[in-house]
């Protein structure tokens, strides 16, 4: 019995660690075998562990209504907005003086909760397939952030000495993994409310049946979407110094793409452990796929990364949708 | 008897109220197209300037999501029609610029484009792959594979291109409407009196019950692509006829004009028995009509936002308003 349990316990930790390790391995070994190293600089490391919160948030944040059939272009619409109103109230308030980064954060994060809140409002109050309302909503939140900002690109307000302390340090970014992380997991795996919309997720008729009040549950999750897409928001302004508002015409949806493979990878490890842990240990590996990206930038072009990131997708969902075939495939010659 | 005639007058209230509902958004271009026109002559602008500029948008768009239908109707969809249509475009005019023919060039247009329609269907049908998911990855690969080789060829001009004179005999508007309402026949021939069209709303509908019925899901999918990659091919055919030379943004907003302008047509994103080719036609000239007449209302800059939610909020109060017949107690997903 005792034996089984550890058994089990190896298995889990294995399946949990396994991409992760033979990713760094692989990317290790690319960049040994070109004579440089993955992270050789401070800004380097920085880069990383914000990269890997931004991807682990934003797959959390797709995962969310995903799971639940609600398919939501407006995540990328809702990051640059609420990261422009975050950055054009705290200059207003404080002109890019101390503790500017602290008050764009708040305000970031609160814009997004109230933006992801009128999201959700409008998929239940209009009561059309979520795919549709945020086709409509991703075009509104791209116009007000164009109306607002005239399309130019948000510098002064996000470039002082207070975003600058954020960006020298990965401590922020590994902060905001951990409060994340700890937030989604008590929230999602912990609460009445998590056990409600795994209800709702996995048989909404039979769920709202029993009593389940869908409504309330939905606009909650839209909410929390955008609260981390607020973060994911004041993230990106932090990492690249400006704020880039330019988008119309669903411009703004790129960002959800970068979140499928870590969402499939996620999902691939929950099968051993946590899910978002599985979300956050997908994000630190397209974090060292992006490090090696930057080391060989001289090489491998951006056009030639996203070719790459697209075929590794393909090739990942190809052996989740066909895995029991290639085990069994395998099987004869085990035997 | 009394029972039986109100039953009557409440079949007869429902039938109106159904055939305005689809008759919505022929009417809804129709007052577009008036608006546009009064607008036009209020301002002393020409008006034949301004529907050969709608025609030269509104057709591609049009095109593409005339094809775009079949695959709507499995309930599936595709939002790398734009990458493709660019993808196709670009190899197209590759192939001219190496060859000099056009008739290879029009082969190699076609070819791409059903090719890579095939392809996303047989990644979705062979390996049982989310359709969204093959066409998110195709949207990058084929956007980054086309930037690459226009960034390459394109040198210091940034994009590619055939002569002007090879396409400007093309470049009328009898020719485009010829395209069009050929091709938009083809398709409702297919759709509305074939078995492809019947199977294809019945797998929509209902795929389990199309699937328990005999019905070959997976290889109406590849028919379905099929008939779509004609349309993006047909699209960058058009495109280059239109303007000659190719940019890494060319059709850029295609792969999701084409949802919002399916609809705007008002057809049921989930596809299905209500997927009707028309949806397309009206819906893409409505778009298009739409983003022309706010961008005349609205100017400066900030125009283009003021616009973007104005269209918007038109798009969701249309959605809601053909769609009130067809709520249910869930939550739609």
């Amino acid at each position: 019995m005792e034996g089984q349990m550890k058994n089990n316990l190896g298995k889990r930790i294995v399946g949990t660690l396994a991409i992760p390790v033979i990713v760094a391995v692989v990317l290790l070994s690319l960049c040994a075998l070109g004579g440089r190293s993955m992270i050789n600089t401070a800004l380097g490391f920085n880069n990383f562990v914000s990269y890997t919160a931004i991807v682990m948030i934003t797959t959390i944040a797709l995962s969310i209504n995903l799971n639940s059939g609600r398919f939501d272009f407006s995540l990328g619409a809702i990051m640059t907005l609420s990261s422009v109103i975050g950055a054009k109230v705290s200059y207003a308030a404080l002109a890019g003086g101390e503790g500017s980064a602290v008050l764009m954060f708040a305000v970031t994060v609160l814009s997004g909760i109230v933006l992801g809140l009128i999201s959700g409002v409008i998929y239940v109050f209009l009561g059309i397939p979520p795919i549709i309302t945020s086709l409509g909503v991703t075009l509104i939140y791209e116009g007000i952030t164009f109306t607002i900002t005239q399309g130019r690109y948000l510098m002064t307000e996000v470039q002082n000495d207070s975003m600058r302390a954020c960006r020298n340090t990965w401590i922020y970014s590994a902060l905001l993994i951990v409060a994340v992380l700890a937030f989604i997991i008590y929230v999602f795996d912990r609460t009445r409310f998590g056990c409600n919309y795994r209800a709702l997720k996995e048989g909404q008729k039979v769920a709202v049946d029993t009593g389940i009040r869908e409504v309330p549950n939905a606009i909650a999750c839209y909410t929390v979407c955008g609260g981390l897409m607020g973060v994911v928001g004041f993230l990106y302004a932090v990492r690249t110094t400006n704020i880039d508002t330019s988008a119309l015409n669903f411009g703004s949806i790129g960002i959800m793409f970068t979140a499928f493979l870590p969402m499939f990878i996620g999902g691939y490890i929950s099968r051993f452990s946590n899910e978002k842990l599985g979300f956050f240990l997908a994000a630190l590996c397209m974090s060292m796929l992006n490090s090696t990206f930057a080391v060989f930038s001289n090489e491998i072009k951006a056009s030639t990364q996203s070719i790459i990131n697209a075929v590794l997708l393909v090739l990942f969902l190809i052996y989740l949708s066909n895995e029991y075939r290639i085990k069994a495939f395998f099987r004869p010659i085990r035997k | 008897m009394k029972k039986t005639l109100e039953k009557e007058a409440v079949l007869r209230a429902y039938k109106r109220k159904q055939l305005l509902i689809t008759l919505l958004p022929a009417l809804a271009l129709a007052i577009l197209f008036g608006v546009l026109c009064a607008l036009v002559s209020s301002k002393g602008y020409r008006l034949d300037i301004y529907l050969k500029k709608i025609l030269n948008e509104g057709v591609v768009l049009a095109v593409v999501a005339t094809g775009a239908i079949f695959i709507y109707s499995l309930g599936s969809f595709d939002i790398s029609l734009g990458a493709s249509t660019l993808f196709s475009a670009t190899l197209g005019v590759m192939a001219y610029n190496a060859t000099e023919s056009f008739p290879i060039m029009i082969l190699v247009i076609f070819g791409v484009a059903i090719g890579c329609s095939l392809l996303s269907s047989v990644l979705a049908s062979v390996f049982h792959i989310p359709v969204f998911v093959t066409t998110v990855a195709m949207m990058s690969v084929l956007t980054a594979v086309a930037s690459q080789i226009i960034s390459v060829n394109g040198g210091a001009l940034g994009g590619i291109s055939i002569p002007s004179k090879l396409v400007r005999p093309l470049d009328t508007i009898e020719f485009k409407l010829l395209m069009l309402f050929g091709y938009a026949a083809l398709c409702i021939f297919v759709f509305n009196f074939t078995k492809i069209g019947r199977r294809l709303k019945f797998l929509g509908g209902n795929a389990n019950c199309a699937k328990l019925s005999g019905i070959r899901a997976d290889r109406y999918a590849i028919v379905a692509f099929v008939m779509a990659g004609i349309g993006v091919g047909l699209g960058a055919f058009l495109t280059l006829v239109y303007t000659p030379s190719v940019t890494p943004t060319t059709a850029g907003g295609i792969g999701m004009n084409v949802i919002v302008a399916i609809v705007f047509g008002g057809m049921p994103i989930s596809g299905g028995p209500r997927s009707r080719i028309y949806s397309a036609l009206m819906g893409g000239f409505s778009y298009i009509l739409l983003n022309n007449i706010l961008k005349m209302l609205i100017s400066g800059n900030a125009g283009y936002g003021i616009s973007q939610i104005v269209s918007a909020v038109f798009f969701l109060a249309v959605v809601y308003i053909t769609g009130m017949n067809y709520r249910t107690k869930l939550l739609a997903r």
